[in-house]
């Protein structure tokens, strides 16, 4: 709380700062604020902590201090991020690298400017008595996971030398219900909703990360067009920028984070315990050495390497240029 | 007393009637409900009402912004169909085209529609309130069309007499003659309006029902799920008996009788020249339509696709032979449960409400529970309709018929009150049996309003199972459009849309055709 509010003031001081000079610049601040530009983040689900970052950006000013007026588009089971984004409704959306790469098969311009799930959140979740500890327990076991999925569980059992034809895939919605009821042995989910939801009721899951496996594969990528990268270049690193000052004030402080979140989607439906726990699990996910050393959203030559590799296992063929760094080179510069 | 008016005197005292029914509802999903702890499917009602006490804020707020939205759309539906029945009448050439595009129009999937309204909209609650109107317009103008030709031949004559033209025929007898066409079309509207309302809210709504539905689904809430459906549920209940109240105060006057003349048959073969000839109409409506409002709202081609870009897809493209194979499995997988469910949808509403007439009382415990089923949203129910009955096809078939069975039971019911009381007062004087009525007389009278439901249900029954394989099951063509959506293959995604709309429209064309061979005997004032 006291690192919030820290913060909070030293943003105070800074926008003061900026209304002083512009104010001796002969300015008026009125003006100053009425100079901003809208621009729309199209998110990926609906509001959750998974998105605390751009929340805390957006509340402490960090988009309007870089004369941005950023707005929050919610997700949903039939919202897909690519459309507003190809038709520009969104300046960035958060995608994910294999999503991003059909879209390109498709004709979209994307380029992927930032990640910010360095580690994909893919899971095997299974029980502490029956459990899955690495891709070879897998064998003789009934998964359950959505059919769509199915590249998924092929490309880690390719990556790990494992038979696919040795698991007994069970199309399941996506829920723990099956895994605690024994219709399932373990279920492919994402380690922050499924587990969390599981840990809420007391039950602690055995979680296995696939990106601890060789699946390596970028997650909440921020993409925009190529249009946008070339004529809009100045709001995007203002967008990226906040998001870089929001995302590092969550990791200080998760806990605040989710009491942001909760305060600004009253109508939601969160529950604090799950987000709280949700906010703690993501934070290995979002950080690494990586960004320790370059900072939030970066990656390297080696990194896109590997996920290129995992997305040609899924299927898709996509060249290392569909990763743009320049933005995050200049936020990161300054 | 007479077997409809005895349901109608059941219907003026819901509460008395229907409470043991409810009671009996509520202890048997208590004792599943605490039964079934531990398996995460099924809340009890006292801990779904423990879960509504502590959040009576946000359902207040949720149900607040769903209702708003449904009853815009509700408001903006119902007109449209108006107006789309007033044009038919007026310019009967138009009539065939304004109801084939309608149908189009209504059997477009939502997963398919949701985000492009959500693109040209943007943020707000335009595609809430459009889903919600599309999802109602289009039950209004079948009985309504049906209800302006429900009048006797003479009273046309009579207006013809006076020498007066069209127009003058529709507002003193087609209007008046379609009134309680109307209101039994308004009465299914209204839970349909908060139904689409809610799909609306998938698309990344800022609040309402539907997000919170997802929520729940999503967190393993099982008393939050149970007590949302249970709100949407009491909404659409609500709103259904409040039409209800409405239509008893309007309407007064016993049915007319229509002795319609024999149909000229002379013209035997023309009719099949006149449906192709229809057909082509409809078909180039909607294609101009299709690429007119894609170029007119300047719509994106990455992911609006025209009618040339999806017969490119699927005939021309170099992977042609896998896109066709891929809809081909997805509408094999969707026929097989959607048929079997529609014919038992139909049997069951049909014959409930046979039931219902000989029997008024059960009627007035039963109904409400007839209401509540359909009324719950499918959207909360088939991920819990598929845990409690699997994902294989039982679920699906139930759902289905559920959605089916609930148009026809309400459309039969009006019909079957609308036998002319001048037939039932002869089969009264003669002591004729109630079953003799039934047959003779009360059957006879509800075939219009029974083949209209059972049209109108085809795309109901599409909606139903396409959701059910979005939301559950994972096979068929709502899964296919599901899935071509998340991957960005908008040319699978609009050839997929054309499958589902054509399978409506060809299975509503199908009834059509039974229709008119069996009304010609019964019922020929509704053939024109």
């Amino acid at each position: 709380m006291t690192n919030r509010l820290m913060m909070t003031r030293r943003g105070l001081l800074r926008t003061g700062a900026a209304g002083f000079a512009t104010a001796a610049l002969g300015l008026g601040a009125g003006r100053a604020t009425a100079q901003t530009t809208a621009a729309a983040l199209q998110l990926s689900w609906t509001h959750s902590v998974q998105f605390a970052g751009s929340y805390i950006a957006q509340d402490r000013g960090f988009w309007r201090d870089g004369g941005l007026d950023v707005s929050l588009l919610q997700g949903g089971p039939n919202a897909p991020v690519e459309p507003p984004v190809v038709a520009g409704t969104a300046l960035v959306g958060i995608s994910a690298a294999d999503y991003t790469a059909a879209a390109v098969e498709q004709g979209a311009p994307f380029k992927i400017l930032g990640v910010a799930m360095q580690k994909n959140p893919f899971v095997i979740a299974s029980l502490p008595a029956n459990p899955v500890n690495t891709p070879a327990d897998l064998v003789g076991k009934r998964i359950g996971m959505a059919l769509a999925n199915t590249p998924v569980l092929q490309a880690l059992c390719t990556l790990n030398g494992v038979d696919i034809s040795t698991i007994e895939i069970i199309p399941t919605q996506y829920s723990p219900q099956p895994l605690l009821t024994n219709e399932v042995d373990c279920l492919l989910c994402w380690a922050t909703d499924l587990p969390v939801a599981m840990a809420i009721e007391g039950i602690e899951a055995v979680t296995m990360l696939m990106a601890d496996h060789g699946y390596a594969l970028h997650s909440q990528t921020y993409i925009a067009t190529t249009d946008s990268l070339a004529n809009r270049r100045a709001e995007l690193v203002a967008l990226m920028r906040g998001e870089v000052a929001g995302w590092n004030a969550y990791r200080t402080d998760t806990d605040a984070a989710t009491a942001l979140t909760l305060a600004m989607f009253p109508d939601a439906g969160l529950d604090l315990a799950t987000q709280t726990l949700q906010a703690q699990r993501q934070v290995p996910l979002m950080f690494s050495d990586l960004t320790d050393a370059n900072g939030f959203g970066w990656w390297t030559d080696e990194t896109v390497a590997a996920n290129i590799e995992t997305l040609a296992l899924l299927g898709r063929n996509v060249p290392p240029d569909l990763w743009d760094r320049s933005i995050l080179e200049e936020v990161h510069a300054a | 007393m007479t077997a409809a008016s005895g349901l109608a005197a059941s219907q003026h005292n819901p509460w008395r009637t229907t409470l043991p029914g409810l009671l009996i509802v509520l202890l048997v999903w208590e004792g599943v409900g605490r039964s079934m702890g531990g398996t995460y499917l099924l809340a009890p009602p006292s801990l779904v009402l423990l879960w509504l006490g502590d959040n009576a804020g946000l359902v207040g707020r949720a149900l607040s912004a769903t209702l708003s939205n449904a009853a815009v759309g509700f408001v903006l539906g119902n007109l449209a169909a108006l107006l789309l029945a007033a044009m038919a009448l007026v310019w009967p050439a138009s009539q065939r085209i304004v109801t084939g595009v309608a149908l189009v129009v209504f059997c477009l999937p939502l997963v398919a529609t949701g985000p492009i309204l959500r693109v040209m909209f943007g943020p707000g609650n335009g595609p809430q309130i459009v889903l919600a109107a599309l999802a109602v317009y289009y039950t209004t103008l079948i009985p309504l069309l049906v209800g302006m030709r429900a009048a006797p031949a003479s009273w046309f004559d009579l207006v013809r007499s006076y020498g007066r033209g069209p127009l003058a025929a529709l507002g003193y007898i087609r209007l008046m003659a379609s009134l309680p066409y109307l209101f039994a079309g308004l009465q299914i509207a209204a839970p349909a309006a908060i139904l689409g309302a809610m799909v609306g809210e998938f698309t990344g709504a800022e609040r309402g029902l539907g997000v919170l539905t997802v929520r729940a689904m999503r967190s393993l809430d099982v008393e939050m799920t149970w007590a949302l459906a249970s709100v949407a549920t009491f909404a659409a209940v609500a709103a259904y008996w409040g039409i209800g109240a409405l239509t008893r105060a309007v309407l007064r006057d016993a049915p007319p009788l229509i002795l319609a003349p024999p149909r000229d048959d002379t013209r035997r073969g023309a009719p099949l020249l006149r449906a192709i000839t229809g057909l082509g109409g409809v078909i180039a409506a909607i294609l101009v339509l299709w690429g007119g409002s894609i170029a007119l709202f300047g719509l994106n081609p990455f992911f609006a696709k025209g009618p040339w870009d999806v017969a490119h897809a699927v005939f021309w493209a170099s992977d042609a032979a896998q896109t066709r194979a891929s809809l081909g499995v997805a509408l094999m997988g969707t026929v097989l449960l959607l048929v079997p469910g529609y014919l038992a949808g139909l049997a069951a509403g049909a014959g409930l409400a046979v039931v219902f007439t000989l029997l008024p009382k059960l009627a007035g415990t039963m109904m409400p529970l007839a209401i509540a089923l359909r009324s719950v949203p499918i959207v909360t129910t088939a991920p819990l309709v598929v845990l409690l009955l699997g994902r294989g096809a039982t679920g699906t078939i139930v759902l289905v018929a559920v959605m089916v069975f609930f148009p026809t039971l309400v459309a039969c019911l009006h019909g079957l009150r609308q036998a002319p009381g001048q037939v039932m007062d002869v089969f009264n004087s003669y002591a004729a049996s109630p079953l003799q009525r039934l047959v003779r007389v009360q059957i006879p009278a509800m075939l219009p309003a029974f083949f209209a439901a059972a049209r109108m249900a085809v795309p109901a029954a599409v909606l139903a199972v396409t959701v059910v394989e979005w939301l559950a099951t994972g096979i068929g063509v709502g899964t296919l459009m599901a899935l071509s959506a998340s991957v960005s293959d908008y040319d699978m995604l609009w050839a997929a849309v054309v499958l589902a709309a054509s399978l409506s429209a060809l299975g509503y064309a199908g009834v059509g055709l039974i229709e008119s061979r069996i009304l010609r005997i019964y019922a020929p004032e509704q053939l024109t």
